[in-house]
């Protein structure tokens, strides 16, 4: 089988599928394709005030800011932290992120006079790398301590970079566009020249 | 005299898993009517498969887990790392609705499916015969009781089944690890090449070989050659990968005599004195909660160890007040299981402009070197280990709690990182008798039926293959060139937890110490036969599925052979 027939087959599958042919009783859940699902990110949310919209775009954007290839905000990024915040901490989780994100809405134009998202980016990159600065004794840095779910303890500014990181390469824009995605390699070869500037492949779950 | 005596079917299979979908198939083929009982839900091959091919955007939280979900509903299964998340979640065992009765006894992982297809649809894929050595471990080392099968018994029936699997690797010859009926294997990558070189000069006494594994690498009837998308347990429409849903199912239903039955929850077998035989199986609606009841000639038990041997505790009459076909009291005992983990880890900065496609859904494979010929002077231990490894290039899951921001960032977190190779140790569980499962007296599930618990202990054997795999691994990760050999662990994994539970209706030549005969048959009740895990007498360090499947088949032949005889 190739792979235009691989995928003329799925496609068929997938859209002649129904539970009434089947003829099992089954639910809404058993019958939804995870692949012709909405996109995660398309879930409606409304736990930010506009302000801080703004200010968590702009934080995002300078973790990973566009440059020739999409950056967090082309991404949905900004969206998929807010709905992380809503619906994924815990609660002890969301009491450090909305501590740490008001504090950026009350201290920042006391101190530079303007909110977070007005500020220059060389003046946005400053603020943040003085939180990470402060933030430099968390468990979260520690080399290799990555392959867990999430580290509860973690300051504000720890939680926000791995929201905008995993949401980034885990977006449509990320995995396709920064890294390189392929749902139907058809082959294996373990020995292909790697050239200069290319990404990792985008790795399915 | 002419039977008179009228049966629903000639046989039932309860369970659909590997050893089930084999049974149902065998059967089926040798003309027999065939029931199958499931207890899990529907599931059709392909169109069933919701989570195939989805891409990372579409899970929920982009693939961070829903933590008050599993905690709630699959606090066991969700412990599956390699397989368990929102694209395999409709396959699995809900422990809410099904629990087992985890605060008794002793903590005992068991990972469940709950669907037409069992856990073959789950499963690791690797597959590896028993060597003559695993046969003769109980009888030259005390430890158990001897098999009474040698392994040119069940060769024949390793080819046999070996050929409708579809299994790829590579013929190595070793006699500790005697090869199959190989497809074509996978590639290898570079780096892959690189170790297997270093090794063959720095440490011959390993062979680094591919893993073998029921993937396709060659079409056969119906299935296609893997398309190397990855994530083989969200299920594979194109059945490049064996399980009972892509292989063997299909097969029975194509011979007309099977019956499939899902929501089949299977309380406990009949049995009756006045024929000395099991007269019918009884059931529960999962759905309806309607009880019903089926009668047949022969009954093939292949529930998964921990689920029939649940079956036969709960079947007990005057004749067999300690559970059904329990004359010997060892029904339950003798549990086993392989211990994993990560041995070792090893850094590597060769073959760094060397990058791959396809996602290979497998690593390599170094079966036991300890032990083969006798006791090794060095070994604190009987019996031994393989490794499976893992080969990856770091990405940016790994490298994520970098410090820094933007473009550099950005830039670091899209390359590939070095090399990693890892080491995971499975190594070989001793049977040991006070290591059992047994009905909880306190418990019992939403059908009414006592809820299972167990008492497992490692013993200090396995503790020791544990210790020198992780040295071996240390050994072996700096013969291959590693920079650095890092997280390796010598931590015993949670008992069940290799999913390779088995061995509570062991088989054995003494009706006195043993459940089975050798042909899978109960000593007591010779119309019963167990062909899942739990005849196994003995571990080995090896996977043992592809064990399950050759007994399955040989038992079948049997028993159709006696029933035509009219010895059953």
């Amino acid at each position: 089988m190739n792979r235009r027939e691989f995928l003329q087959c799925a496609a068929i599958l997938i859209s002649g599928a129904s539970a009434s042919q089947l003829g099992f009783s089954l639910s809404a859940e058993q019958t939804t394709y995870l692949a012709t699902a909405p996109d995660y990110n398309t879930t409606a949310v409304d736990y930010f005030t506009p302000a801080q919209r703004k200010i968590v775009a702009a934080m995002a954007e300078i973790i990973i800011p566009r440059t020739d290839t999409p950056g967090a905000i082309d991404a949905g990024v900004p969206k998929y932290i807010e709905l992380m915040a809503a619906n994924w901490l815990n609660e002890g989780e969301r009491a450090i992120f909305d501590a740490g994100l008001q504090d950026i809405e009350n201290r920042i134009p006391q101190a530079y006079g303007e909110s977070f998202d007005q500020l220059p980016s060389s003046q946005q990159l400053e603020i943040l790398e003085a939180l990470e600065e402060d933030a430099s004794d968390s468990e979260w840095y520690e080399f290799g301590n990555t392959l867990r779910e999430f580290i509860s303890e973690a300051p504000f500014i720890c939680q926000f970079k791995e929201l905008t990181i995993w949401g980034f390469f885990t977006s449509e824009e990320g995995a396709s566009q920064v890294l390189r995605y392929d749902p139907m390699p058809m082959y294996f070869d373990g020995d292909v020249p790697l050239k200069n500037d290319q990404s990792t492949w985008s790795s399915p779950f | 005299m002419i039977e008179t005596r009228q049966y629903d079917f000639d046989a039932i299979v309860v369970g659909s898993g590997i050893s089930g979908g084999w049974a149902a198939k065998e059967l089926t083929e040798k003309g027999l009517k065939v029931l199958v009982l499931e207890r899990g839900k529907p599931l059709e091959a392909g169109s069933g498969y919701l989570g195939e091919h989805a891409p990372n955007w579409k899970f929920p939280y982009q693939g961070k887990k829903p933590r008050e979900l599993y905690a709630e509903d699959y606090p066991v299964q969700s412990k599956v790392e390699h397989s368990f998340n929102e694209g395999t979640r409709q396959f699995w065992n809900n422990d809410r609705e099904n629990p087992y009765a985890m605060d008794e006894g002793k903590p005992f992982m068991w990972a469940r499916a709950d669907v037409v297809g069992g856990r073959s649809l789950l499963w690791g894929r690797q597959t590896y015969r028993f060597s003559e050595m695993d046969f003769k471990a109980n009888a030259s080392d005390g430890h158990g009781i001897p098999w009474p099968v040698e392994y040119r018994d069940i060769a024949p029936w390793y080819s046999y089944v070996e050929k409708f699997v579809g299994i790829n690797g590579k013929a190595e010859g070793l006699p500790q690890l005697p090869d199959s009926e190989f497809q074509k294997p996978m590639p290898w990558f570079a780096l892959e090449e690189t170790i297997h070189a270093r090794l063959k000069k720095k440490a011959p006494d390993v062979t680094l070989t591919s893993a073998r594994v029921a993937i396709l690498t060659e079409d056969l009837p119906g299935r296609s050659a893997c398309h190397y998308c990855g994530p083989c347990p969200r299920g594979c429409s194109t059945g490049s990968y064996f399980s009972s849903q892509s292989s063997t199912l299909p097969a029975a239903k194509a011979t007309g005599n099977l019956t499939l039955r899902a929501n089949a929850v299977v309380e406990r077998l009949e049995y009756d004195e006045n024929s000395g035989r099991i007269s019918r199986v009884h059931v529960i609606d999962a759905m309806t909660r309607e009880r019903m009841s089926f009668s047949a000639r022969i009954f093939f038990l292949c529930a998964s160890t921990v689920g029939s041997t649940q079956i036969l505790m709960n079947s007990v009459s005057k004749a067999f007040p300690n559970g059904l076909a329990n004359s010997s009291g060892v029904l339950g005992h003798y549990l086993m299981d392989h211990t994993l983990g990560l041995s070792g880890a090893g850094v590597f900065l060769d073959n760094m402009d060397s990058y791959y496609h396809g996602n290979r859904p497998t690593g390599l494979y170094i079966p036991r070197f300890r032990n083969l010929n006798g006791q090794d002077e060095d070994a604190d231990f009987v019996r031994g280990y393989g490794y499976q490894t893992a080969t990856l290039r770091v990405d940016w899951q790994t490298g994520m709690n970098a410090r820094g921001f933007g473009a550099s960032l950005k830039e670091s977190l899209r390359k590939p990182g070095p090399w990693i190779f890892a080491l995971a140790g499975f190594t070989e569980c001793l049977p040991q008798e006070s290591n059992r499962m047994y009905l909880s007296k306190k418990k019992v599930d939403r059908y009414g039926i006592p809820q299972v618990a167990f008492d497992f202990e490692w013993s200090e054997n396995e503790v020791r293959l544990r210790r020198d795999a992780k040295r071996q691994a240390d050994r072996l990760l700096k013969a291959a060139g590693a920079v650095i050999s890092l997280l390796g662990n010598d931590d015993m994994s949670m008992p069940g937890e290799g999913i390779h539970e088995m061995g509570t209706a062991r088989m054995g030549a003494d009706p006195r110490h043993s459940v089975l005969n050798a042909h899978n048959q109960s000593h007591d009740v010779p119309n019963l036969f167990i062909t899942d895990g739990s005849f196994m007498t003995s571990a080995s360090c090896v996977n043992p599925s592809l064990t399950y499947m050759a007994f399955t088949a040989r038992a079948c032949d049997y028993a159709a052979k006696q029933l035509a005889q009219g010895e059953l």
